[in-house]
């Protein structure tokens, strides 16, 4: 085709169009969130004991990291959904929160824990599922960014898709944590790590796939 | 930025609220803008499919321009991701019949006029280089490139794919290659 004749059909199609707005996008993530958080809610799975947690340095650590660490990757991927911007810079910056975070649940363990063994600790038969319904937790974000990533112009869709892995993963972590009933430092670390690395490994997978422009 | 530049700001703005008039200025002022861009980068043959490429592209996601922020950083930027998909492109094309018309006769000139193209391939080892250059620049088939280089031509084709992924990753790591 010419030039001259695709200018023509794209004056043709052209229809007015609602530019992007990072704020409406923030609206529409945090009202999922909510519906998100208050249906898990609503299936009788707070944690019995979150009364007792409250006073825990423990679980004000796990909540509020997840908290920041999920907040911050959702920033990162929205940005990165315009052609301006990479979210290279940022990744490498929630990469450095995570270490800090991981710094602050080693210091609370070593102050509060004692010398019990490690494999015990891990509980692995809640782990397993915390892993499983982290994961189910993370599917309504990933659809949520994933829709908005492949309606935006990321012109480094891989490290997009890494952005949009480790919010969601996050996110889906958070929500788990108000069922989640242990605030073992070590056990976090380990099985919230596993969970997010496994859904951050799956966006990256598929992810640049659907989001070709 | 240029007086240009902010015009073609206010023309996108226009043209996300469905101004044809101003949109089809737009366009035209952008595909002279993206010969000269793609002229500097790709083979000759290629310009063209790379310009329309990239028109279509900026159709589609004309909703990402912010308004409040100029336009050529983000015009690049589109252009730039595509001239890396073409790059990409070109690599995954290896193993096909190469049309007719990529041959250029005027080989010196197909070379100067792909200037950043060319020294992007300084950074290449020179056997990858050597294979590009010949077959994906200058036209030449994999089996003449072959007898000019002493390379087998399992090792052409190799050399051209990884050299190809190669620049594409050079490209994407540096967000201001001129």
């Amino acid at each position: 085709m010419s030039s001259d004749l695709l200018l023509d059909r794209l004056v043709d199609e052209l229809r007015p169009v609602r530019p992007s707005n990072p704020r409406r996008q923030l609206a529409i993530l945090l009202c999922l969130a909510a519906v998100e958080l208050a249906g898990f809610l609503a299936l009788g799975t707070l944690r019995p004991d979150v009364a007792a947690a409250l006073g825990r340095a423990a679980f004000w650590w796990k909540m509020g990291g997840l908290a920041l660490l999920a907040a911050f990757g959702v920033h990162i991927a929205l940005g990165s959904f315009n052609p301006v911007s990479s979210p290279r810079s940022g990744l490498r910056r929630w990469a450095v929160l995570v270490a800090g975070l991981f710094l602050v649940g080693w210091v609370i363990d070593v102050a509060g824990q004692g010398t019990s063994a490690l494999v015990a600790r891990l509980m692995w038969r809640m782990g397993v599922e915390c892993l499983t319904v982290m994961t189910i937790l993370s599917i309504p974000p990933i659809v949520a960014l994933g829709l908005m990533m492949r309606r935006g112009a990321p012109t480094d869709r891989q490290a997009s898709s890494v952005a949009v892995g480790v919010a969601a993963a996050t996110w889906g972590a958070l929500i788990f944590a108000f069922h989640c009933p242990s605030d073992d430092p070590f056990y976090i670390v380990f099985w919230y790590s596993l969970g997010v690395s496994a859904i951050t490994l799956m966006a990256r997978a598929v992810l640049p796939l659907v989001s070709r422009w | 930025m240029t007086a240009a530049e902010e015009e073609w700001g206010r023309l996108m703005v226009a043209a996300q609220q469905g101004n044809a008039g101003a949109y089809r200025r737009l366009l035209d002022e952008l595909r002279k803008w993206l010969c000269r861009f793609y002229a500097r980068r790709l083979p000759p043959a290629m310009v063209e499919d790379a310009v329309q490429d990239t028109l279509i592209a900026i159709h589609e996601k004309r909703h990402t321009y912010d308004s409040e922020r100029p336009f050529k950083p983000w015009l690049a930027a589109v252009a730039r991701y595509k001239w890396i998909d073409r790059l990409r492109s070109m690599g995954r094309a290896t193993m096909e019949e190469l049309p007719d018309d990529i041959a250029i006769e005027d080989h010196e000139s197909s070379v100067t006029s792909s200037v950043i193209l060319t020294q992007l391939m300084t950074k290449l080892k020179p056997a990858q280089a050597e294979a590009i250059r010949l077959v994906k620049i200058e036209g030449f088939s994999v089996e003449e490139a072959s007898a000019r280089t002493g390379q087998s031509g399992s090792l052409i084709k190799v050399n051209i794919h990884r050299g190809l992924a190669r620049l594409a990753t050079i490209v994407q790591k540096q967000p201001d290659v001129e």
